[in-house]
């Protein structure tokens, strides 16, 4: 398999502010990647040049094989909505129509259908729209344009639990209908989680967890129970967090337990929780330099299967 | 092609602001004048001349800024590169300064027929530049609108890549540029050459400015390109 985009040493300075640094990664084609970072993290830096709307200061960024900057046959084949899209001053019909003359694989059926589920009104100014609105008409762009690479930076900001859920069920339906390469950087991680084959942890500038989730979901385990029997457990293993309220102490361990660590565990009437992936981002953000798993996650998550 | 063509529907998909608020304007500062000259009659004191015409020129620079303002970043957003998105709309822009300057040649011909519009005015007439034969008057209002179009496109490049200070800048600079030409012409001692030079008739003034639509192409696209949205 190739990579959809690949990324080798990307970094983007702006005056005094470094907001991308020796930025590296592969996204393989057909798969659901989760950017996920804290705010001004440098997600948003990141998508607008893999879409060609920034400049990198150095590095190299493959889209299909070929850097995307003025490149209209890769950027016809992508398609990138973001959270503060402007757009002029017409309505939200315009904005479909437009958008239907620029791609190639655009949908009308499908754009419709996505209209009428967000109950966005065709006829309404976009100025006009509320914030969720503006939203939801991103996503109807970017899901009727069936491009072959779909970027979304922070597609639902102001969407209700409903909405968010129809855009869930309508990317799920069409990714399987039409499988293409996804990246969607988000807040809401748990939220996400389900969608997500891989994910790309960016904390200032840096990427510092790149993995598949399937491997995230084991990496770290929340280990709870009396304080000594925690302190027995964990005694030589690596820990990220470690708690302690009277007699009770809870512990993160990390790198994958094994029957045994369950085993012993249970005898010593430890309670074990996997990190969700949330979890899992914020202590990775909190703390970059002891979050490096790196070393026992694959660099490229997708190696194994597409071997 | 085609992306070029689109970039021009893009902007057409709500024709009111390219295809109709010019020739509102126009209409308005049309009738305004037409009343004063109705109601005072063109003497020997008063000449039949309004100025009245430019309120359409200045448009042309309105909607060359607004052809970049907040289109730019959506045309972006939809796969268009940038040097497509200046082309398509500097075409748009030699398109409708050509529908424009055809316009402003037949309302001319109308005025020259009716004496005025009736009342003595000289409102499409203006002298030396636009007071020849059809064709020179249609020549020279498209390359006029051309040039006030792609200006526009300029300052909306500037304005949405670097704000305000970039717009000071930007007039900073062009006044910079033109105390060094006059500077440089003092020097020389050139002004008798220049003054032979724009001692041209009305077709060589059209001659010139349409070199400079070709500059001021030039350094929009070179613009156009370092902006990121």
């Amino acid at each position: 398999m190739t990579a959809a985009i690949s990324v080798t040493g990307l970094s983007c300075q702006y005056r005094d502010h470094l907001a991308l640094d020796d930025v590296s990664f592969d996204v393989q084609a057909g798969s659901i990647t989760g950017l996920l970072g804290r705010n001004g993290a440098g997600k948003t830096t990141l998508l607008r040049i893999l879409a060609g709307q920034e400049f990198p200061s150095a590095g190299r960024v493959l889209v299909h094989g070929a850097p995307p900057a003025e490149n209209e046959d890769v950027l016809r084949r992508l398609v990138f909505v973001r959270e503060d899209q402007a757009y002029p001053d017409f309505k939200v019909r315009h904005a479909l129509r437009v958008a239907s003359w620029f791609y190639p694989n655009w949908s009308p059926a499908r754009a419709d259908a996505l209209l009428a589920d967000f109950e966005l009104p065709a006829g309404r100014a976009i100025k006009k729209l509320s914030r969720g609105m503006r939203s939801a008409l991103g996503i109807v762009i970017a899901l009727a344009a069936q491009a072959e690479i779909t970027l979304f930076d922070e597609p639902y900001a102001g969407l209700d639990a409903v909405a968010r859920q129809v855009f869930y069920d309508r990317l799920l339906a069409d990714y399987a209908e039409r499988p293409r390469t996804i990246l969607l950087s988000t807040h809401l991680i748990d939220e996400a989680a389900g969608l997500l084959e891989g994910v790309i942890v960016i904390d200032r500038g840096r990427v510092v967890v790149k993995a598949s989730a399937d491997d995230l979901r084991g990496l770290a385990t929340t280990v709870s129970g009396p304080v000594l029997s925690v302190d027995d457990f964990t005694a030589g293993r690596d820990i990220w967090d470690r708690r302690q309220v009277a007699s009770q102490a809870s512990a993160v361990v990390v790198g994958p337990l094994d029957e045994a660590a369950w085993a012993r565990a249970k005898s010593l009437r430890l309670d074990l929780a996997p990190l969700t992936l949330q979890q899992l981002v914020v202590h990775a953000a909190a703390h970059p330099a002891s979050a490096a798993p790196a070393p026992t996650v694959p660099v490229n998550p997708w190696e194994r299967t597409s071997a | 092609m085609r992306t070029w063509r689109d970039v021009a529907r893009y902007h057409l998909v709500v024709p009111w602001l390219f295809l109709v608020m010019p020739w509102l304007v126009l209409a308005a500062s049309f009738a305004v004048n037409w009343q004063i000259f109705a109601r005072h009659a063109v003497t020997a004191a008063r000449s039949g001349d309004t100025g009245g015409l430019t309120a359409f020129y200045i448009f042309f620079l309105v909607i060359g800024i607004n052809s970049i303002g907040r289109s730019l970043p959506f045309g972006l957003a939809l796969g268009v590169s940038r040097r497509s998105y200046y082309t398509g709309t500097a075409l748009l822009g030699v398109a409708l300064a050509l529908a424009g300057g055809l316009g402003l040649t037949a309302l001319q011909a109308i005025e020259r027929a009716t004496d005025g519009w009736g009342v003595g005015m000289r409102f499409f007439r203006v002298a030396y530049i636009l007071n020849g034969p059809w064709y020179l008057t249609w020549l020279t209002s498209f390359v006029v609108l051309a040039l006030l179009f792609t200006y526009g496109m300029w300052y909306g490049i500037v304005f949405w890549r670097w704000g305000v200070y970039g717009v000071i800048g930007f007039i900073g600079l062009q006044a910079a540029a033109l105390i060094v030409a006059l500077l440089s012409v003092a020097w020389a001692n050139a002004w008798p050459d220049l003054g032979r030079y724009f001692g041209l008739t009305a077709a060589g003034l059209t001659g010139v400015l349409a070199g400079l639509v070709l500059l001021l192409l030039a350094g929009g696209l070179a613009t156009i390109r370092r902006a990121t949205v």
